[in-house]
């Protein structure tokens, strides 16, 4: 009867997803990057920007991201042995794929949580190759290509997975240290 | 494997800002939802969101268990959310003299927004602010009493009542809608 | 209806309580999945998390299904059964397994190591983190080596190899299956050949 379930209807059309434009999270880290340098926030009391061993961002930094590691191939690995063994170290490793009849790539992976808008590719002029860098910690990543949308592409350089739930392949990567 | 919330926070706090981004792209949408529901339109909801992480950057040091930053922006969001809410409705006070006017502005959303959606925000927005908040905390949010008595200051027997009646509330306000 | 029935109606309602959903904890990815799959996973997720095992793998299969447009059922089966992995993963590991390890682990499992090759690993390499030999492992079965060649390969230079090792044979394995050798007989040469490299001795 429609009385009885009248709020129910209200809920399930609030609890509905609402997707928010994601140039929200350019503004937010431009903010955050506007924001007068402060000492690095200490964690647990202790402060640690002072013996800190890992990659160390300044709030400009972060925006160049890309540019600022060291690419690597799909494919090397290097492992580090790990002096601070408490927090896992970051490196970027670059992904690249030749598609030069695609309008868009996207990278997904367990690195964005599967979200194809987080790590568009860069089309390097003229060649068809896309290209795009990504911060990883030591562990084990599946990932795939998504071209123009809708065609979901593996890595040809990197091993598959074995397990295939979904009927689109999917690519994997080992990044040593753990 | 992807990275849990506690590793992005913790990756934060010493240094890696960029880590932030993640935390960010990760809430956007669920709390963008609550930010929508309780002010009623976008460019005010994205306001309140943008301010609530910033806040949380800045204070990310009080955030005693990583493991559940989720809950912990929750809280900063909830009182943006009244800040934000509370200015609108003195802006609108000074406005607008038709009380209703603003209550049933639509909202920009997608092409296809139905009636009821249309019906839905108008409901939501008669509500009385505490009651509003309760109700979408409580059902829309699916957060247990204790997590929203934490958010709100409020105890859990009014949090409660201000649910039971938002409800009522509802209820009341949309069967005078089908009598329109 | 009377004003009063529907009073009484909307209060039983509230004392029924038919919105509660038990514990939905608040994973915001978890969003992207539909109304009805949703909860499905939501509770298998919660199950592991009960039992100690990890989650976030839980959660990226989940996303990955959504993203590719996978029906509900099938999701959940996914998230099922990589739970019920990872959980078979940290029998055989035993219970210090960090959580890279029994993703790893779960991966060979599912390229079809038994248990008992995950535990071997595990003596094998003592102390060190086992990580790195089940993604060899995984990955020269991806790249068409029978299982139980593969998991011979790396049984062997698991106590010794370190991990740079470990790398340094599967990328010569992947060549030497690129310019056209049979899978196993890549593995087998190879692992014989690293094994003369570890052997004590040699330069």
């Amino acid at each position: 009867m429609f009385d009885e379930d009248v709020v129910e209807r209200v809920v399930r059309n609030l609890r509905r997803s609402v997707r928010i434009d994601p140039a929200l999270d350019r503004r937010v880290m431009e903010e955050i990057a506007a924001l007068p340098a402060e000492p690095a926030v200490p964690a647990g009391g202790v402060w640690r920007w002072l013996t800190a061993r890992r990659l160390t961002l300044t709030p400009l930094g972060a925006l160049g991201l890309a540019a600022a590691f060291v690419v690597a191939v799909v494919g090397v690995w290097r492992v580090r042995s790990a002096s601070d063994t408490r927090e896992p170290a970051v490196r970027g490793f670059q992904f690249v794929l030749v598609e030069p009849h695609a309008a868009n790539v996207s990278l997904v992976g367990d690195f964005n949580d599967w979200d194809a808008t987080r790590t568009p590719m860069h089309r390097t002029a003229g060649d068809g190759l896309w290209s795009a860098v990504v911060p990883l910690e030591p562990g084990r990543y599946r990932y795939a290509f998504l071209i123009d949308g809708r065609l979901w592409v593996a890595d040809p350089t990197a091993p598959t997975t074995r397990d295939d739930d979904f009927g689109a392949p999917s690519s994997v990567l080992t990044v040593g240290g753990l | 494997m992807g990275t849990s919330d506690a590793a992005l926070v913790s990756r934060v706090r010493t240094g890696d800002t960029a880590a932030y981004a993640d935390l960010v792209a990760r809430y956007r949408d669920r709390l963008g939802r609550y930010a929508l529901h309780m002010l009623g339109n976008r460019e005010d909801a994205e306001e309140a969101l943008q301010d609530a992480f910033v806040r949380a950057y800045r204070s990310l040091a009080r955030c005693d268990d990583p493991e559940r930053f989720g809950a912990w922006l929750y809280g900063i969001l909830v009182n943006r959310c009244r800040t934000t809410g509370a200015r609108v409705a003195r802006r609108a006070r000074r406005f607008v003299s038709d009380p209703t006017a603003l209550e049933t502005t639509p909202l920009p959303g997608p092409a296809e927004q139905t009636e009821w959606d249309d019906i839905v925000r108008w409901a939501l927005a008669r509500l009385a602010p505490e009651a509003r908040e309760a109700f979408l905390l409580k059902h829309v949010e699916e957060l247990e009493y204790e997590d929203i008595a934490q958010l709100t200051g409020a105890g859990i027997s009014a949090l409660k009542m201000r649910v039971k009646r938002a409800r009522e509330q509802l209820q009341a306000i949309l069967r005078e809608a089908e009598h329109v | 209806m009377m004003r009063a029935r529907r009073y009484a109606i909307l209060l039983s309602l509230c004392l029924v309580a038919p919105f509660a959903r038990a514990a939905a904890q608040g994973d915001p990815r978890l969003e992207r999945l539909d109304e009805a799959t949703r909860p499905i996973v939501v509770g298998l997720i919660d199950s592991a998390r009960a039992v100690g095992l990890p989650v976030n793998p839980l959660v990226e299969r989940a996303l990955e299904g959504a993203i590719k447009g996978a029906p509900g059922t099938t999701i959940a089966s996914a998230v099922r059964r990589l739970a019920a992995d990872l959980g078979r993963a940290r029998d055989a590991l035993g219970p210090g397994a960090s959580p890279a390890e029994l993703d790893a682990g779960a991966a060979a499992l599912r390229a079809g190591a038994g248990p008992d090759v995950l535990t071997r690993l595990r003596r094998a390499r003592g102390h060190r983190p086992v990580t790195m030999a089940l993604a060899v492992l995984t990955d020269l079965v991806a790249r068409g080596v029978p299982i139980d060649t593969a998991a011979k390969a790396v049984l062997t230079l698991a106590a010794k190899a370190r991990d740079e090792d470990l790398v340094d044979f599967r990328r010569a394995v992947e060549r030497d299956i690129a310019i056209g050798a049979p899978p196993a007989a890549a593995a087998s040469v190879r692992v014989n050949a690293a094994a003369r490299e570890m052997r004590p001795g040699r330069p």
